[in-house]
C-alpha cells in the first residue's frame, strides 16, 4: 500500500496494519456493549431505557458534572492565575501543591473524607471530594497557558483604554478557552467513570449503576443498556468540547519572542490569596494524609477487625506493579505505530484510528471491561478469566497517555533522519532501532510510566476482570473498605499513594506539553 | 565512476502530478545543478533517484544499474548514493563521531577509522568529533552531513539545499569546503538548489526546473546569457524587458546579423531570432551610463539602490517613458534627478512578443 | 545525551521485566487460563468461611483448590453465561436463588445421596441437585440510642409506611437483599411486593452493604437496617467496632421479615472433576465441615445432622420463620420487580 499523501513516501505496511489492528481492538467493546444492550429486542430495550430509573440516574450524573465542573474550573483557573501571574510569594511551591491532589486517586480521598464526616453522603459530598481530586485537571493547561502568555496583548488592551480587570477578562481569559476546555472535558469524563467515590458516598449514577447491575445479574441486557446511556453522554461531550473549541487558535501572530508578563502586584490581597491557597492545600491534600495517619495510628491501636497482614500487601503491592509493568509495556508498543502514523502521516486515515482510540479510552472503565467480559465469555474462551483480558482494558483505557508521549518524542526524531540512515545503509529495521527508538527512548518512557501509574491505580476495570485469585492495591483498598474496615484498608490506600506520587512529577516535569490523563 | 541518467521520471506529491518525464544526464565525474523556484519538484526528483519515493514513470539508473524502473526499485540503503539534505539531519542522539562512522560496518566503527580523515577532508579540525551535533555552527553541521555521506564511499552524492539553512557568510565558504571535497572525491554530484549564483558558480552543468519540467540544461554560461525562455531569463538574474521590432541590417557597432528597435535603440540580439514584434532581454550590467549626446537614448534617474560593491540605477526612457534597471559601478552612482545617455553592449535576445 | 542513553536503558530494562513477568510462575500469568488441575470453586459465600473449608479439604485430601469469588446473582448468571463450558466445578452461594437459577439451566450435577443424608431434610431440594450447606436469618438491627423498642416496627412490612422514611437502612442492591425481597414475593405476593419496593425506593438509605448497613445505624446515622444475623455476631465477637451501640430484633411469627435464607453448594454438570467436587459437598455437610461453620468466626447457623450451631446465635427453631419454599424462590422475577421499582 502506498499512500501519497503528506511526504509522499511510502507509508510501511506493517505500521497501518499495526494502527487499523490498535483502532480496532478499541473500537469493539463500543460495538460489544451496542449489541448486547439491544438483544433482547427493540420494544424490551425501549422500556428498560425510559424507565424513571435511567431518569433519576441521569439526573444525578448531569447534576453532577455541571457542580463539579464548574468549581473545578473556577478553582483551577483561580489558583493558575495566582501561582503564574501575582506576586503571590512561593509561586513554585504552590505550583507543586497544586497538581499533588492526582496523586490521591480519587476513591482514597472520599475514604479520607468520610473518615473526618462520616455522614458526608449524596450529591454535596460527591461534588465536594471530586472537586478536590479533579481541579487540578484544569489548574495544569490553564497554568501552562498563563505561563507562556505574551504580555504585550494586555499592554494592548491596556494602552485601548481597558482597566485591569476588563482587561484579564477581555485579553487573558479568552486566550485561556481551549486549555480551560480541556481540562473540563477531561474533568467532565472523569466524573462519568468515576465509581469509587460516587459508591462510598452512595450516590448513584450511571457507572455506579452499571456496576449494581453487574453483581446482580453479570452481563445483561439492562447493565448495558445503561453503558449505550453512558457512551452516548461521553461522546456528547466530546462533541460539545470540539464544537466549543471550534478551530480558534490563539498562537502569537508577528515574529519575534514572546514577552514574559510581569507579575501582578498582590499587595494588600497576599495574605487572603495564601490563606485561600493554604485552605485549599489542606482540604485537598491534608485531609487524605490525615486521615491516612489516623487510621494507621487506629490500625495499630487494635481498632481494625481483621489483623493486618504484611506478607498479604507485599504479594499484593508486587501482582500490581508486575500487571502494571506488563499494561505500560503493551500499551506503550501498541501506541507506538498509532504515534508514528499521526505524526508522520496525517490523512483522515490516521486522525480516524487517533480519534478511535481516545473515543474508547474516554470511556468509562467499567463499560470496557462489560464489554470485554461479554467478549470473552462468548468468542475467546481460552482468554476468558486471564490476565489478558484485563491488560486489553488497561491498554484501551490508557493508550492516549502513552500516545500523547511518544507523539510528542516523535517530533525530535523527523523522518528525514530515518531517511538519512536509510542513505547511510541501513534497512528500514536497522533505522528504527538505531534511530527512531533512542530518540522517542525519554518519551515511550515518560508514556510508560503514564500508564503504569494509571494501572496500578485502576478499580472499576479490574474489579470485574481481575483473574480468579487476583487482587490489585486498588481492590484490596476496595474490598476493606466495602466493610467499612478503614485501619484494614489504610495501608493500601498508602500504597497507592506512594506508587501514584510519581505522576506528579511527571506532570510537572514538561510544564508546557498537554498531557493526557 | 558513475553516470547518473534520469529518463522519463514522472512522480507525484501529494497525490498531484509534479515531475512530467524528466530526462537528465549528469556525466560521471561532474556536477549538475537543478535550479527551480521552491515547489517546482525539484526536491522531488532528487528523494525519487535517492529512492525514498517512488517514481510513477520512467527510469533511473546509476551506471548501468537500474534503481528504479518499471518493476523495479531498490531501496535506497542499496544504492550507494550520498544524500545530504538541507537542515543536514545529523543524529541528535549520536557524537559528530559515531554520525561520521554511522553508515560503515560494525568493526570500522569502533575501531574509528576514517572519522579523522573525513573530518579533515571537509574542512574540520578531527577534535570536533568527540562534540555533540547541537554544538557545531550550522555550517559546520552541513560538512559533517557531508563526511557522514562521503564515509561510503558513494559512487553519486545528492545534494539537496544543503547550504540554503546558512548565513550569507558561512554559506559561501561552507560551498567552498563542500566543492574541494567533493573535487577531491571525484564523484557525480548533483546539487538541488533555488540561488542561481550557486547553481551558477558550482556546476559544470546547470538544469532549469519550472513546473515539474526542465526548461533548459547546458553549460552555466550558455543558460545564463542565452536563456531558452522567458521564465528562465528572468530566473537566472535580473532582466529587462523592451518591446522591439525585429529588422535585418548592421547594428550599432557596424556588426551585421539580426538587429531589433528599441527605445534603447538599435541592439544586436542572438541568432536565431523570431520576427515581427518581439520582447528584448538585456542584463542590467549591459547598460552603460554615459554622458549625454546626441543621438544616443538618455533617461531620467528615477531611484538608485546601493549595495556597496555595484548599484541599481531605476531610468525612465524618455523616448517611450519605459523604467529600465542598470546595473553601476559602485563608485559612480549618479543623482536622482538627473539625465543621463545610455547604450547597450553584448548580445541581446529576443523572444516572441507576448500581449 | 545522558537523559537520553538512561531512558533508553529504562526502558530496556522495563521491557525484559515485563518479559520475564510473563513468564514467570503465579497467578498472574498472562495468557494462562485457570490452572485446570485445581478444583474450581466459584464462592459467593464468605471469603473466610470458603477459605477456611477449602484450607481444610486441601489438608485432608491433597486435592488442590482455587477460588473466584463473586456475589450469588452475578456468579449465578456467569456460570449460566459460561454454560457447558464454565470452569467452575463447584458453585457455592449465600442464599438460594441464584442456585436455583443455575439449577434451572440445567447445569447443576445430582449431588452424592449420602452428602444429602449429612443434612437436614429441609436442607435439599427435591431434585437433589444442591445441598445446604449453612443458613442465615434477616434480623432488624436497631440503635436504642435513637429508637425506643416500642417504636420498633412489628413487621418488616411496616417499613413501607411513609413515616419510616428516611430512618431505616438497607444494602438494597445486594445479592443478600434480593433473597429477603424473594421471601416477601413468596410470602405475600407479587402486588404488595411491588408496593413495599416502592416504599423501599422512596423511604430507605440505601447502603452498600450489610456491614455498612450496620455501622449506620451503630453511628447513629440511621435508628434501624435489615440484614443479616451472622455480620453482628461476629463484629460482637471480634471487635464490636460496627455494633457496640446496636441490637437486634427478630421479627419471628412467620414475618417475612424472619426469612431463614439457605445457602448452596453444586457441583457443575460440566466439572471434569465431578468426584473431587463431590467429596468436596461431603466434606462441607459433614461433622467437621459444619463443625468449621459452627466455631468460626462465621456465625451462620450449621445445617448438618446433629451439629449444633454457635451458642451465642438465637436457636434456629425459635425464629418463626415463615413458611416458604427456598427451593423455589424466584430470582429473575426479583431482579424484575427492583428493576421496575427503580432501585437496580
Amino acid at each position: 500500500m502506498t499512500s501519497r499523501r503528506g511526504r509522499s513516501n511510502p507509508t510501511p505496511v506493517t505500521v497501518v496494519t499495526a494502527s487499523l489492528v490498535v483502532a480496532a481492538v478499541c473500537v469493539l467493546p463500543l460495538l460489544v456493549v451496542a449489541v448486547k444492550a439491544f438483544d433482547i429486542g427493540w420494544g424490551p430495550a425501549w422500556d428498560l431505557l425510559w424507565r424513571p430509573r435511567v431518569g433519576e440516574l441521569l439526573r444525578n450524573t448531569a447534576s453532577l458534572v455541571v457542580l463539579t465542573v464548574s468549581l473545578t474550573t473556577g478553582l483551577g483557573i483561580a489558583a493558575a492565575w495566582l501561582v503564574e501571574r501575582t506576586s503571590l510569594p512561593g509561586a513554585k511551591f504552590w505550583r507543586v501543591l497544586m497538581v499533588c491532589p492526582l496523586a490521591v486517586p480519587a476513591f482514597v480521598n472520599s475514604y479520607a473524607w468520610v473518615t473526618v464526616r462520616p455522614d458526608l453522603q449524596g450529591l454535596g459530598g460527591a461534588v465536594l471530594v471530586t472537586t478536590l481530586s479533579y481541579f487540578p485537571f484544569v489548574f495544569l493547561p490553564v497554568a501552562a497557558v498563563l505561563r507562556g502568555l505574551d504580555q504585550s496583548l494586555e499592554d494592548s488592551a491596556r494602552s485601548l483604554g481597558l482597566g485591569p480587570w476588563r482587561s484579564f477578562f477581555r485579553a487573558v481569559l479568552p486566550q485561556l478557552r481551549p486549555a480551560a476546555l480541556g481540562g473540563m472535558l477531561l474533568v467532565s469524563l472523569h466524573l462519568l467513570s468515576e465509581f469509587g467515590v460516587l459508591a462510598m458516598l452512595r450516590f448513584p449514577t450511571f457507572t455506579t449503576a452499571i456496576l449494581e447491575q453487574f453483581q446482580v445479574a453479570f452481563s445483561n441486557s439492562a447493565g448495558s443498556l445503561l453503558a449505550v446511556v453512558l457512551i452516548a453522554l461521553c461522546l456528547g461531550l466530546l462533541t460539545a468540547e470540539l464544537l466549543l473549541r471550534g478551530t480558534i487558535r490563539h498562537a502569537r501572530l508577528g515574529r519575534g519572542a514572546a514577552r514574559r508578563a510581569l507579575p501582578a502586584r498582590l499587595g494588600l490581597w497576599t495574605a487572603p490569596a495564601l490563606i485561600g491557597m493554604g485552605a485549599l492545600t489542606v482540604l485537598a491534600l491534608g485531609v487524605p494524609l490525615g486521615s491516612l495517619v489516623y487510621w494507621f495510628r487506629a490500625g495499630s491501636g487494635g481498632l481494625t477487625e481483621s489483623a493486618f497482614d504484611p506478607a498479604e500487601l507485599v504479594t499484593t503491592l508486587w501482582g500490581t506493579l508486575r500487571l502494571a509493568l506488563i499494561a505500560g509495556v503493551v500499551t506503550v508498543v501498541a501506541a507506538f505505530p498509532v504515534a508514528w502514523l499521526i505524526a508522520r502521516r496525517r490523512t483522515w486515515l490516521s486522525v480516524l484510528v487517533e480519534r478511535a482510540t481516545y473515543v474508547a479510552s474516554s470511556l468509562p472503565g467499567v463499560v470496557i471491561a462489560l464489554a470485554l467480559v461479554t467478549l470473552s465469555v462468548r468468542y475467546a474462551r481460552p482468554v476468558y478469566q486471564t490476565s489478558v483480558v484485563l491488560v486489553a482494558a488497561y491498554a484501551i483505557l490508557f493508550i492516549p497517555r502513552a500516545m500523547v508521549s511518544i507523539r510528542a518524542a516523535m517530533a525530535h526524531a523527523p523522518e528525514e533522519l530515518t531517511e538519512a540512515a536509510r542513505a547511510l545503509g541501513d534497512g528500514p529495521f536497522r533505522a528504527f532501532v538505531r534511530v527512531l527508538v533512542p530518540l522517542t527512548a525519554p518519551g515511550a518512557l515518560a508514556g510508560f510510566a503514564m500508564v503504569f501509574i494509571a494501572t496500578s491505580t485502576e478499580l472499576t476495570a479490574t474489579l470485574l476482570l481481575a483473574p480468579t485469585g487476583t487482587q490489585t492495591l486498588a481492590t484490596a483498598f476496595w474490598s476493606a473498605s466495602e466493610s467499612i474496615d478503614y485501619a484494614g484498608a489504610a495501608p493500601y490506600a498508602a500504597a497507592l499513594v506512594l506508587v501514584s506520587a510519581p505522576l506528579t512529577y511527571l506532570l510537572l516535569r514538561r510544564p508546557d506539553e498537554e498531557p493526557a490523563l | 565512476m558513475t553516470t547518473l541518467r534520469i529518463s522519463g521520471v514522472a512522480a507525484s506529491y501529494d497525490g498531484r502530478p509534479v515531475l512530467h518525464g524528466l530526462d537528465l544526464v549528469v556525466p560521471s565525474g561532474t556536477t549538475s545543478a537543478i535550479l527551480g523556484a521552491s515547489g517546482c519538484g525539484k526536491t522531488t526528483l532528487l528523494r525519487v533517484v535517492a529512492g525514498f519515493q517512488p517514481a510513477d514513470e520512467g527510469i533511473v539508473q546509476l551506471g548501468d544499474r537500474t534503481v528504479a524502473g518499471p518493476g523495479v526499485w531498490v531501496a535506497p540503503e542499496k544504492r550507494g548514493i550520498g544524500y545530504v539534505a538541507q537542515e543536514g539531519n545529523l543524529f541528535p542522539h549520536l557524537s559528530v563521531g559515531a554520525n561520521v562512522s554511522y553508515g560503515l560496518p560494525r568493526h570500522a566503527r569502533r575501531a574509528g577509522e576514517r572519522v579523522g580523515e573525513l573530518l579533515e577532508l571537509v574542512g574540520l579540525s578531527p577534535d570536533l568529533a568527540a562534540r555533540r551535533p547541537d554544538q557545531l555552527s550550522g555550517g559546520q553541521q552541513q560538512r559533517v552531513a557531508l563526511a557522514r555521506a562521503l564515509a561510503r564511499r558513494p559512487t553519486v552524492v545528492l545534494l539537496d539545499e544543503p547550504f540554503s539553512s546558512l548565513d550569507a557568510g558561512l554559506r559561501s565558504s561552507t560551498r567552498e569546503a563542500v566543492a574541494q571535497a567533493l573535487a577531491h572525491e571525484d564523484v557525480t554530484v548533483v546539487l538541488v538548489t533555488h540561488d542561481q549564483a550557486e547553481a551558477l558558480s558550482f556546476a559544470d552543468q546547470v538544469a532549469i526546473m519550472h513546473d515539474g519540467r526542465f526548461s533548459q540544461v547546458g553549460a552555466p554560461s550558455e543558460v545564463y546569457s542565452t536563456p531558452a525562455d522567458r521564465h528562465a531569463a528572468a530566473f537566472l538574474g535580473d532582466a529587462v524587458f523592451l518591446r522591439g521590432t525585429a529588422d535585418v541590417g548592421e547594428g550599432p557597432d557596424g556588426a551585421d546579423g539580426a538587429v531589433v528597435n528599441t527605445a534603447l535603440g538599435r541592439l544586436v540580439v542572438h541568432q536565431p531570432a523570431p520576427a515581427g514584434t518581439v520582447d528584448v532581454l538585456i542584463r542590467p550590467e549591459q547598460i552603460l551610463l554615459r554622458d549625454m549626446a546626441p543621438g544616443i537614448p538618455c533617461a531620467e534617474v528615477l531611484s538608485t539602490t546601493y549595495f556597496g560593491h555595484d548599484a541599481l540605477v531605476a531610468l525612465r526612457l524618455q523616448a517611450d517613458h519605459t523604467v529600465v534597471t542598470a546595473r553601476v559601478n559602485g563608485s559612480d552612482v549618479p543623482h536622482t534627478g538627473s539625465i543621463v545617455g545610455l547604450s547597450v553592449v553584448g548580445e541581446a535576445r529576443a523572444f516572441e512578443h507576448q500581449g | 545525551m545522558i537523559r537520553r542513553r538512561t531512558a533508553l536503558l529504562a526502558l530496556a530494562t522495563t521491557a525484559t521485566l515485563a518479559l520475564t513477568a510473563c513468564g514467570g510462575g503465579g497467578s498472574l500469568e498472562a495468557g494462562k487460563s485457570l490452572d485446570p488441575d485445581k478444583l474450581t470453586i466459584y464462592s459467593a459465600q464468605h471469603e473466610n468461611l470458603t477459605q477456611a473449608w477449602a484450607k481444610k479439604f486441601q489438608e485432608d485430601t491433597g486435592v488442590k483448590v482455587q477460588i473466584r469469588y463473586g456475589s450469588d446473582s452475578s456468579m449465578g448468571a456467569q456460570i449460566v453465561q459460561e454454560g457447558a463450558k464454565s470452569p467452575a466445578d463447584v458453585f457455592l452461594t449465600e442464599n438460594s436463588p441464584a442456585m436455583t437459577t443455575v439449577q434451572n439451566a440445567g447445569l447443576l450435577a445430582k449431588v452424592d445421596e449420602a452428602t444429602i443424608a449429612q443434612v437436614g431434610k429441609d436442607y435439599a431440594p427435591s431434585t437433589h441437585e444442591w445441598v445446604g450447606i449453612a443458613a442465615r436469618s434477616t434480623v432488624l438491627v436497631y440503635n436504642p440510642s435513637k429508637i425506643t423498642e416500642a417504636e420498633l416496627p412489628k413487621s418488616i412490612m411496616d417499613l413501607q409506611d411513609p413515616k419510616w422514611k428516611g430512618k431505616w437502612g438497607a444494602a438494597a442492591g445486594g445479592a443478600d437483599f434480593q433473597a429477603i425481597v424473594s421471601a416477601i414475593l413468596e410470602t405475600q405476593g407479587e402486588a404488595k411486593t411491588a408496593t413495599w419496593l416502592k416504599g423501599l425506593k422512596d423511604g430507605a438509605q440505601i447502603y452498600q452493604n450489610n456491614i455498612a448497613v450496620m455501622k449506620a445505624v451503630n453511628a447513629g446515622q440511621v435508628p434501624v437496617g435489615i440484614m443479616y444475623h451472622y455480620y453482628w455476631y461476629r463484629d460482637q465477637a471480634l471487635s464490636k467496632v460496627g455494633s457496640k451501640n446496636t441490637k437486634l430484633l427478630y421479627f419471628r411469627h412467620q414475618d417475612p421479615g424472619a426469612f431463614v435464607s439457605i445457602s448452596g453448594g453444586a457441583v457443575l454438570k460440566s466439572s471434569k472433576q465431578g468426584a473431587n467436587a463431590q467429596k468436596f459437598l461431603a466434606y462441607v455437610t459433614s461433622k467437621a465441615g459444619q463443625n468449621v461453620l459452627a466455631t468460626s468466626d462465621a456465625k451462620e447457623y450449621a445445617v448438618g445432622n446433629g451439629v449444633p450451631s454457635d451458642k451465642a446465635l438465637e436457636p434456629l427453631d425459635t425464629l418463626e420463620a415463615p413458611d416458604v419454599d427456598p427451593f423455589k424462590l424466584n430470582g429473575p422475577k426479583v431482579i424484575e420487580l427492583m428493576t421496575a421499582a427503580g432501585i437496580l
